[in-house]
C-alpha cells in the first residue's frame, strides 16, 4: 500500500507498477477439479432452467440459463454440472454461479471454427466476447455507437496489474496480428495504442498512433485518456463509447489473433496475484479457476477477516468467497491481511479539501458528500456534479476523514438510476 | 463448500494514505509547540495553568457533549485537545481560572458542538470563546494591565495597544527582530514570531493546513498595511510591525486555517485569506480594538461558503455533445 509522503504538501505520486525489464513466462496453475462459472443472469425459481445439475457439458460449450436468455458463458472444461445457484454481486445484482466437475476428456465444441475464415463482425461478437481479456466486441458490432476510434491499451487501468503490458511487450507478433484482424473486422479507420512511458515496443503498423501514457494514477483511465490524448471531454452520464471511442486491452486483442490463428477459442488467462507480503507473480489459469486453487499454488493462506480484492486497489471489488472464480477481465487479484486493512469511518467531512485538490475531474467533492450522505441524489447530480465523477477513487484513498466516498458516489450514481427509471416508468404508465 | 473463511467485505478503494484526523490534529499540536514552550518559558507556571487548564476543559466539555447527544465518544481525535490549546495561546498568562472555563465552554459547546460537531461549525470555535470572552470581559484581553507584575527585559507593553493609544510613533519601541524573537508583552502562544512561523512552514510541508489561506493572508496585512501606511506614515504603522505583533502570525497560521470554516477551492482560499489579513488591518487603523484578528477571521468565516462556489468546472459539464 502506498503511503502519504511526509512532505504532504505535494500530492502523493501513485505510480503503476511497470513491467520488468525481463518478464519471465507465467507459472501456470493446473486445472482444478472444479471450475466454476458466473452467468450474468438470475435464477427464476418460477421457470425451469435449460441447464441443471448432472448435464453433460463440453469444453466451449455455451450455456445459458433459459431458453430466451441473451447471456451466456461458455465452459472452459468438458464435466458435468454439480450446481446452479445464486450469486450475490454488487448492489444487490444477482448472478447465477454453475459449478462444472472437471472430467479431463478432450470433448470440445468448437462452434467458431466455421466462422474464422470469414472475418465477420456479428460472428466474432457472437464467439468471441468472452475470449480472455473480454473483447467489447458487441459494441463494436452495435451499429448504433458509431465507433471511429479504436483504442488498443497496452497500459493496465489499475495499479498492481502488468497483465497488459506483459502483453504488450511479450507478445507483440500476435498483438499486431490482432490489430490488423480488428481492423479488417470493424473497418475502423483510426487505431491507437496506448502505451506505457518508459516501456518500448516494436509495434509499427501504418496509420496506427502511438499514445504514451505517464505511469501516474490515474491517467490511463479511459476518460483519462480521453481528455490528455484525445482532446475528447466526455460529457457527464456519457460513457467514451457514446463519444465514438472504444477501448480494448491488448490481452483481448491477442486473444482474438490466437482465436482466428488457430481457428478455436482459448481460455487462458493471466492474472497479476498480489499477495500478503506485496510480492506480485502472473499466474496462468483457465477461466473459470477458483482464486483458492491460485492462492494455494502461490502458498497464501487466507484466514478470517483477510479481504481477497478482485481488480485494482482503487477500481476492485472484494469478494465474500474464496471460490471466485478467474473471470475474461479479471487482471488482478490482491490479498491483504485482516490487520493491513485500512479502516472506513462514519465521522463527518471535516473539509480538509485534499479531495479537492486530487479530484481529476474537478468535481466539489467535500459538498458532494454531503448531499450523498444525506439521500439527496438528485441534487448531487445537478448541482455538484455526481455524474461528472470518473470513478478512480482518488477521494477515498486521501480522506482524512475516512469517508467511504467513492463508495458514496458509486450508490449515489446506481440510486440515480433507479430514480430515473422510475420516472420513466410512471411517465410511461401516464 | 468446505473451508468457508469469512472474508473482510468492503468497497474499492482498498487502499488509504494513512491519514487520519487525530494524526493530522497531532501534527497541529506539534506544530503549535514552540510558541507553547516559548510562552510558558517566559511567562512562568501561571501560562502553563492557563495552557492545561484550557486544554482539559476543552476535552471534559467534548465529552459531556458527547454524552448528552448520544455521540459517539470524540475526544480521540485530539480536535477537542487543539481548540483548547490554541484557545489557551490566546490569552494572557494571568487569564483568571473561571475565565478560561467560561470561554472554552462557550469554544466547545457553542462554537463547535451545538452544530453537530467536527467538521459542521461554520465559525471557528476557538475564535467564538475568544470573542465572547473580548466582549464580556474585555479588561482581561488588556494585557498590559494583566502582565503588570511581570519584569521583562524588554519594553513591556502591547505592541499593538501602544500603538492604539500613543500612535505610530510607540512603534519604535520595538524593532523587528525584537517582535520576532518573542520581546513583546502578549498573549502565551502568540509572542514568538519565529515560532509561529517554524511551526507554520512544518504545517504547510505536511499539508495540514491550506497554504494558499496563510499565504494570501499574510499577504492581506503587508499590502493593506503597506498602502495605509504609505498614505500617511504619520498615523498608520509600517506592514513589518503589523505582520509580527499581536495575534497576527497566529491567526494566519492557526485560526484562518480552520477546516471546517474556511474554503477549499484554491481561488476562493486566496480571496479568503486576503480578506481576512485586509479585515484586520482596517481594524487595527480604523476600528477600536487594538487587534482586529479575532474579529476579522470572525467576518471571513462568514463569507466562506459564498466564496467557495467560485469553483472550476468539473470534467464534462457543459460541454456540448460532440
Amino acid at each position: 500500500m502506498i503511503k502519504r509522503p511526509f512532505i504532504g504538501l505535494f500530492q502523493p505520486k501513485l505510480k503503476y507498477d511497470l513491467l520488468e525489464a525481463d518478464p519471465k513466462e507465467p507459472e501456470v496453475v493446473p486445472v482444478p477439479s472444479n471450475i466454476l462459472l458466473l452467468l450474468n443472469d438470475s435464477l427464476d425459481s418460477s421457470k425451469i432452467t435449460f441447464i441443471k445439475k448432472g448435464d453433460q457439458v463440453k469444453k466451449g460449450e455455451k450455456l445459458f440459463l433459459y431458453k430466451e436468455s441473451t447471456e451466456h458463458v461458455i465452459s472452459s472444461v468438458s464435466g458435468v454440472i454439480k450446481r446452479v445457484e445464486s450469486y450475490a454481486g454488487e448492489f444487490g445484482n444477482i448472478k447465477t454461479s454453475i459449478v462444472i466437475g472437471n472430467e479431463n476428456n478432450d470433448d470440445f465444441v468448437n462452434d467458431f471454427k466455421e466462422h474464422a475464415d470469414k472475418f465477420e463482425l456479428d460472428a466474432a461478437a457472437k464467439f468471441l466476447k468472452l475470449l480472455p481479456g473480454a473483447p467489447p466486441l458487441e459494441i463494436l458490432a452495435d451499429p448504433a455507437h458509431k465507433i471511429h476510434t479504436l483504442v488498443i491499451s497496452g497500459v493496465d487501468e489499475d495499479i498492481s496489474s502488468t497483465v497488459r503490458q506483459y502483453f504488450l511487450t511479450t507478445e507483440s507478433a500476435d498483438l499486431k496480428e490482432g490489430i490488423q484482424i480488428l481492423k479488417k473486422l470493424t473497418q475502423i479507420p483510426k487505431i491507437i495504442l496506448t502505451v506505457p512511458e518508459g516501456i518500448s515496443v516494436d509495434t509499427e503498423i501504418s496509420g496506427m498512433q502511438v499514445f504514451n501514457i505517464s505511469p501516474v494514477y490515474p491517467d490511463a483511465l479511459p476518460k483519462m485518456i480521453m481528455k490528455n490524448q484525445l482532446s475528447t471531454i466526455v460529457p457527464q452520464g456519457k460513457t467514451c463509447e457514446d463519444m465514438g471511442v472504444c477501448f480494448i486491452s491488448s490481452e483481448a486483442v491477442v486473444s482474438i489473433a490466437k482465436a482466428y490463428r488457430d481457428k478455436s477459442i482459448h481460455f487462458e488467462k493471466i492474472v497479476c496475484v498480489t499477495g500478503k507480503d506485496g510480492v506480485r507473480k502472473r499466474m496462468k489459469v483457465l477461466i473459470g479457476t477458483p482464486v483458492i486453487s491460485i492462492l494455494k499454488q502461490l502458498n497464501i493462506h487466507t484466514n478470517e477477516n483477510d479481504r481477497i480484492v478482485i481488480g485494482g486497489p482503487f477500481n476492485g471489488f472484494s469478494t465474500f468467497t474464496v471460490y471466485h472464480p478467474v473471470g475474461p477481465c479479471m487482471d488482478s487479484i490482491i490479498v491483504q491481511d485482516s490487520g493491513s486493512i485500512p479502516y472506513v469511518s462514519d465521522s463527518a467531512c471535516i473539509n480538509c479539501g485534499k479531495c479537492i485538490k486530487i479530484c481529476p475531474a474537478n468535481i466539489p467533492v467535500n459538498l458532494l458528500v454531503r448531499q450523498l450522505a444525506a439521500n439527496l441524489f438528485e441534487d448531487a447530480e445537478e448541482k455538484f456534479d455526481l455524474e461528472a465523477c470518473i470513478e478512480c477513487g482518488l477521494c477515498s484513498y486521501v480522506c482524512t476523514a475516512k469517508i467511504p466516498i467513492f463508495q458514496y458516489i458509486r450508490l449515489g450514481k446506481h440510486e440515480l438510476l433507479k430514480i430515473k427509471a422510475e420516472v420513466e416508468t410512471e411517465g410511461a404508465n401516464a | 463448500m468446505p473451508n468457508r473463511v469469512k472474508l473482510t467485505v468492503s468497497h474499492a478503494p482498498f487502499w488509504h494514505d494513512g491519514d487520519s484526523v487525530c494524526k493530522m490534529n497531532l501534527t497541529i499540536i506539534l506544530a503549535a509547540m514552540p510558541a507553547v514552550i516559548f510562552g510558558i518559558v517566559q511567562f512562568g507556571i501561571p501560562a502553563l495553568g492557563v495552557i492545561l487548564l484550557a486544554v482539559s476543559c476543552s476535552m471534559f466539555f467534548e465529552l459531556m457533549m458527547n454524552f448528552a447527544t448520544k455521540r459517539s465518544l470524540s475526544i480521540g481525535d485530539f480536535d477537542a485537545a487543539l481548540i483548547g490549546l490554541l484557545f489557551g495561546m490566546m490569552l494572557p498568562a494571568t487569564t483568571p481560572w473561571w475565565v478560561v472555563v467560561t470561554g472554552v465552554f462557550v469554544a466547545i459547546v457553542i462554537g463547535k458542538q451545538i452544530y453537530g460537531g467536527l467538521g459542521a461549525n461554520p465559525f471557528n470555535p476557538v475564535l467564538i470563546g475568544v470573542a465572547i470572552l473580548m466582549v464580556s470581559w474585555p479588561g482581561y484581553f488588556d494585557f498590559d494591565g494583566a502582565l503588570l507584575n511581570y519584569e521583562f527585559s524588554h519594553e513591556a507593553l502591547a505592541p499593538l495597544a501602544a500603538l492604539k493609544h500613543q500612535g505610530v510613533a510607540a512603534v519604535d519601541f520595538f524593532s523587528t527582530t525584537q517582535l520576532l524573537m518573542g520581546q513583546q508583552t502578549g498573549a502565551i502562544g502568540s509572542t514568538f514570531g519565529l515560532g509561529l512561523i517554524i511551526g507554520g512552514i512544518f504545517l504547510i510541508l505536511r499539508g495540514c493546513i491550506k497554504w494558499e489561506i496563510t499565504i494570501a493572508y499574510i499577504a492581506g496585512i503587508i499590502i493593506t498595511a503597506l498602502i495605509f501606511n504609505l498614505s500617511d506614515s504619520g498615523t498608520y504603522a509600517g506592514p513589518m510591525f503589523h505582520l509580527f505583533a499581536g495575534y497576527t502570525l497566529f491567526g494566519a497560521i492557526f485560526l484562518a486555517t480552520e477546516n471546517s470554516s474556511s474554503p477549499v477551492n484554491t481561488i476562493p482560499m486566496l480571496i479568503y485569506g486576503f480578506l481576512g489579513g485586509l479585515m484586520v488591518i482596517l481594524i487595527r487603523n480604523l476600528g477600536v480594538y487594538p487587534d482586529g484578528t479575532v474579529f476579522a477571521i470572525l467576518i471571513i468565516n462568514l463569507i466562506n461558503p459564498l466564496i467557495d462556489y467560485i469553483r472550476p468546472k468539473a470534467l464534462g459539464r457543459g460541454v456540448n455533445n460532440a
